[in-house]
């Protein structure tokens, strides 16, 4: 079979043990997990925000 | 957070012809990489439409992205009228799609697709063999990662 030199590249930095540990899910986890990655994405990206907006405040501050 | 649990089971209920791709279904497969929405290609009769309103008006579907208070009427007009919906919901965001690039439409992707059990429902799905092709098919470079991991799933599992 026809293996594409580019897709083999990438598959050296696959996490296979992160994989292995999927497969033994069921589908239900499997989704269950991906929704709790999708909630701490958001979280991080909420605190990132606040964090920035924090900063924008403190050096305006210092300015005046 | 899109809920999965909630829009698959909705969509599920109404006994709408429905197949789960995309970044959903490689997480079905194992895959773990994050996915913001769902992807579906669905079946276009009017029945099945009709079904997928049902399925979904109640959750407030709208244009992702768009400007709020646009005259958009979630119907089997609207459906019909279209092919390709990129969908805001409150159980979080969902692509309803006709046709998919080198996979075509719901009955020509039909034999390629699996049945899995998930929350209390059985969800039809993309199989990982034409979830690799149909990536390859789009041909996007951002795409590269994603096959790499969906062929060491199929190497892993022995297919």
């Amino acid at each position: 079979m026809w293996r594409d030199p580019v897709i083999e590249a990438y598959k050296a930095g696959v996490d296979r043990t992160l994989l292995r540990e999927n497969l033994k899910l069921t589908v239900e986890e499997r989704w269950r997990k991906l929704m709790d990655l999708q909630r701490f994405a958001e979280e991080m990206a909420a605190a990132g925000k606040r964090a920035r907006r924090e900063s924008i405040e403190l050096d305006s501050k210092r300015v005046t | 957070m899109t809920d999965l649990g909630g829009l698959l089971g909705a969509l599920a209920d109404e006994g709408v012809e429905f197949i789960v791709i995309g970044g959903a279904a490689a997480t079905a497969h194992g895959a773990s990489r994050l996915t913001q929405d769902i992807d579906i290609v669905y079946a276009r009769d009017v029945a099945n439409l009709d079904k997928i309103v049902r399925a979904l008006a109640p959750f407030s579907p709208y244009p992702r992205g768009a400007p709020a208070g646009l005259p958009f009427v979630f119907d089997v007009q609207t459906l019909r009228n279209g092919a390709n919906f990129t969908l805001a919901t409150r159980l979080g965001d969902i692509d309803l799609l006709a046709e998919i690039a080198g996979g075509g439409t719901y009955s020509t992707l039909l034999p390629t697709t699996t049945l899995l059990d998930a929350f209390g429902r059985r969800v039809r799905c993309l199989d990982l063999p034409k979830l690799i092709e149909v990536k390859r098919a789009a041909g996007r470079p951002k795409d590269f990662e994603a096959i790499a991991e969906l062929e060491v799933l199929l190497e892993e599992r022995g297919l």
